[in-house]
């Protein structure tokens, strides 16, 4: 028995070092995930502090940068507009009821202007943490876009801070389509150049070229739809050879996003609330034995 | 003594800092990332307890970890680091040092190129830990490999910095 508490008063370290490995190895299995990712970023909020006065710093230093960008895409937006104004004068004609419904959509979306505070682009899931939050009245599953275009979709929120899912992380999914065209796919990230995504499900009868504009679709109620994602630098075969996979090169450059603004539609809510209305409904329908009419 | 652990401590608070705020932003060629805070467990006194090797280690890992979205993989690395350092310095230390005195590894004590190897050991081992826990699967072992390589030589060009700074005094 001496000889075994000797032993152990001689390895103490190692029984430390046991100890210790365990807690690290408990928090890389439990925290790996986004909530983990929270608990570490937004929530830690004496980090995100540190981390806001840095970056407000580095984006004074870039404001140049960023204001040419500002510029660049203030002027493609004017010329949309005018080109906009001309097709809609051209149009006329008597809109139908879900033309309607869109504009309103539309006109009511409102903005929330916030900053990248921290930003993560050199993981395969890369998230940005905003320095908005509920305070301001951001939500989970609201739209983010910045000067380049879509940049993905929050995820968690806490007071002041909330958590965006990118584009450039793996699990993400956009739901996109090529602009004119209404075949649609899910854009999908490559997981190593920050600038390459790829649209996939696109099928094999649809018509695209090189440097064609990918969109947003609007199916997710996330985005209205139009908004630009990145343009095809290239069409290949998807692995099943059963469709094509578009490579898209983003518009937006992660490695140096500062200034993105959240998208708050207030209709969200109300189709979700319909969404699930229609699905008791169909379990009751289907509960009692008669099909839905 | 005292001076010893003050020093020490102001490297603790720089080093973190350091990584925080610079050295996590920068991704040469997109692989290669400095990792400089092991500094911290090259130059403990050899003397020192080694359940506080490991102790600081983890505490280094824990808050490189709070600082850097990595939750638990530098904690885990470090904490090794700490188990590893003292056996490493135990090897690479001059064979003429006298026992009774504390060994305080640096170029002083060991000369450049037994504390290069000695950093070099250090610095490699950690680095292949830290991305082969970041990576978690071996499906990817050239760019893991790439990883380790690039960030241990930008790592042990920072520690030499440290040493001329540090040095120069």
């Amino acid at each position: 028995m001496n000889t075994f508490f000797d032993f152990i008063r001689k390895y103490n370290y190692f029984f430390v070092f046991l100890l210790l490995e365990a807690v690290s190895f408990t928090l890389l299995f439990n925290f790996n995930s986004y909530q983990g990712s929270v608990w570490f970023t937004a929530a830690n909020s004496a980090v995100a502090e540190v981390n806001g006065v840095y970056e407000s710093g580095v984006s004074f230093v870039r404001l140049r940068e960023v204001n040419k960008d500002l510029v660049h895409r203030n002027v493609l937006l004017q010329q949309q507009n005018d080109r906009l104004r001309k097709a809609l004068q051209e149009a006329g004609h008597h809109p139908s009821e879900t033309e309607v419904l869109l504009r309103e959509q539309l006109g009511t979306l409102s903005l929330i202007s916030a900053t990248v505070v921290s930003n993560s682009s050199e993981r395969a899931n890369n998230y940005l943490v905003i320095d908005k939050g509920t305070a301001e009245g951001v939500t989970p599953e609201m739209g983010v876009v910045g000067g380049g275009g879509v940049v993905g979709i929050v995820y968690l929120t806490g007071p002041h801070h909330s958590l965006v899912i990118p584009i450039t992380n793996r699990k993400s999914s956009l739901s996109c389509r090529v602009r004119g065209q209404s075949y649609f796919g899910s854009l999908q990230w490559e997981g190593k150049d920050l600038r390459l995504a790829h649209l996939d499900d696109i099928p094999r009868y649809a018509k695209v070229n090189k440097g064609e504009i990918v969109e947003t679709s609007g199916y997710s109620a996330v985005f209205p739809p139009g908004l630009f994602v990145g343009r095809v630098v290239g069409v290949g075969n998807s692995s099943d050879g059963q469709s094509y996979k578009l490579n898209v090169r983003l518009g937006t450059d992660f490695a140096t996003i500062r200034d993105v603004e959240v998208i708050a539609t207030p209709y969200k809510v109300e189709i979700d609330s319909l969404k699930a209305k229609a699905a008791e409904r169909d379990a009751a329908a289907a509960a009692s034995g008669n099909l839905p009419q | 003594m005292i001076q010893t652990v003050v020093s020490r401590i102001f490297w603790f608070v720089l080093l973190v800092l350091l990584q925080a705020l610079v050295c996590n932003h920068i991704h040469i060629l997109g692989y290669a990332t400095p990792l400089p805070y092991i500094y911290f467990l090259l130059i403990l006194p050899g003397n020192t307890p080694r359940w506080l090797y490991i102790l600081l280690g983890f505490v280094l890992g824990l808050l490189i970890d709070a600082s850097c979205n990595t939750p638990g993989v530098a904690a885990a690395t470090t904490t090794a680091g700490g188990l590893l350092t003292p056996w490493l310095l135990h090897l690479f230390a001059p064979k003429d040092y006298d026992e009774n005195t504390p060994l305080l590894p640096s170029v002083h004590t060991m000369e450049w190129s037994a504390f290069l190897r000695f950093a070099t050991a250090v610095t490699v081992l950690h680095c292949l830990l830290f991305f082969c826990l970041e990576a978690f699967n071996l499906f990817h072992w050239p760019d893991v490999l790439i990883n380790t390589l690039g960030s241990s030589a930008l790592t042990i060009l920072f520690i030499a910095a440290f040493e001329l700074i540090r040095n120069e005094k």
